[in-house]
């Protein structure tokens, strides 16, 4: 059976009850994050951009930052008959990759880190387990999760493409 | 004042932005000539307004390799610009500079770096510039950033740094020449929505599409 089949852009978030693949392509400073619940087999992604909205302005797109697209994308799973308790997470991204030039060490150029944090403490404020994770560095990522196999994929220009975990 | 930038600028606009393009990488390639002791010529066949999301495209697909140098600005209105070559235009770009060029991607050294540094430092200043010169708006660039990596990562940290998704920015197709050989990229300009605004008013074109 072929189930959804979901490309992921930039701050767009999807859910699906059964079989589903996801992708998130060329993921720079940006978080692919997925969840899964087995038991009811109703699984996640969502592409972060930011780790949090701003003070100041209204949620443009609620799947840009992590602290309103996660609990978003929770919510929508929870819908489809997810349970919190039941949901684990596998995310990938958070890289810094403008690796060269001087101003690096004094830019603010942090955002990678930021999102990858805000990810990781978000998770563990919700009561969700992560099976693996992989940020940081200065690769872009592309991002495959399949629920199928429960293949985590994460693929880069120079180091190919290895299976991160099993979310499954 | 509208919320968002809308998709489209108008057709007078996207002239003024090419005029501005024109004479800012007119000064770009007098500086690059200068540098190099080699006579460089920029050209702009095409300037175009993109939704972010669709940026990668331009560069044949989120996954392709691209060498982009990257400057925030500040001043009187901030913003960010960019400088993206196609790995093949980087290439060759490397070939007219140094005579020589990485094969792949794990080759891109500090010494190639530090060249294409130096020419989108020339490219993205000289068009600040000229939007510098032609709307009497103080800019200042920070110094470049560099990187070779997935076009959708390159363009998605600096949309990022931008904060900003739904926008859209000016794309300048540049095409740049020294005597035979030729190579082509693209321009990036992502300026806050405020300081876009404030562009096209000093221009006397504030008119959205």
């Amino acid at each position: 059976m072929v189930g959804a089949q979901h490309l992921v852009g930039m701050a767009e978030l999807y859910s699906a009850k059964g079989t589903a693949k996801y992708t998130c392509l060329g993921l720079g400073s940006c978080i692919g994050l997925a969840l899964w619940d087995a038991s009811a087999e109703v699984s996640g992604m969502i592409h972060i951009m930011l780790p949090e909205k701003f003070p100041n302005k209204p949620v443009d797109k609620i799947g840009k930052f992590a602290d309103t697209g996660i609990p978003e994308l929770i919510d929508q799973m929870e819908s489809l008959g997810a349970s919190k308790g039941r949901i684990i997470a596998a995310y990938a991204g958070g890289a810094q990759v403008f690796k060269f030039g001087s101003s690096i060490a004094g830019s603010k150029l942090e955002v990678g880190a930021r999102n990858a944090l805000a990810s990781k403490e978000i998770l563990s404020q919700m009561g969700i387990r992560v099976v693996a994770q992989d940020v940081g560095g200065t690769l872009g990522r592309t991002v495959t999760y399949d629920t199928a196999t429960g293949e985590f994929r994460v693929r880069t220009v120079t180091g190919g493409e290895r299976s991160l975990c099993k979310l499954k | 004042m509208s919320q968002k930038i809308e998709s489209n600028f108008s057709a007078l606009q996207l002239s003024a932005a090419k005029e501005v393009a024109n004479i800012g990488l007119g000064h770009a390639a007098t500086s690059l000539s200068d540098m190099t002791g080699t006579s460089f010529h920029i050209t702009v066949p095409k300037i175009e307004s993109v939704p972010v999301a669709e940026l990668s495209y331009l560069l044949g697909g989120p996954e392709e390799v691209v060498v982009s140098v990257y400057m925030p600005f500040e001043g009187d209105i901030h913003g960010h610009i960019a400088f993206l070559f196609p790995w093949k235009g980087a290439q060759k770009l490397w070939q007219m500079l140094l005579g020589a060029h990485p094969c792949d991607l794990e080759k891109v050294g500090e010494m190639e770096a530090s060249a294409l540094l130096e020419v989108g430092n020339i490219i993205n200043s000289s068009f600040l510039n000229a939007i510098s010169d032609m709307t009497d708006l103080k800019l200042h660039a920070t110094p470049p950033l560099m990187t070779a990596e997935m076009s959708a990562s390159v363009i998605a940290t600096i949309v990022a740094e931008a904060e900003m998704t739904d926008s859209v920015a000016l794309a300048v197709e540049t095409n740049l020449y020294e005597a035979d050989s030729g190579t082509s990229g693209y321009f990036l300009c992502i300026p806050s929505e405020s300081g876009l605004q404030t562009i096209f008013e000093r221009l006397g074109i504030s008119e959205a599409a």
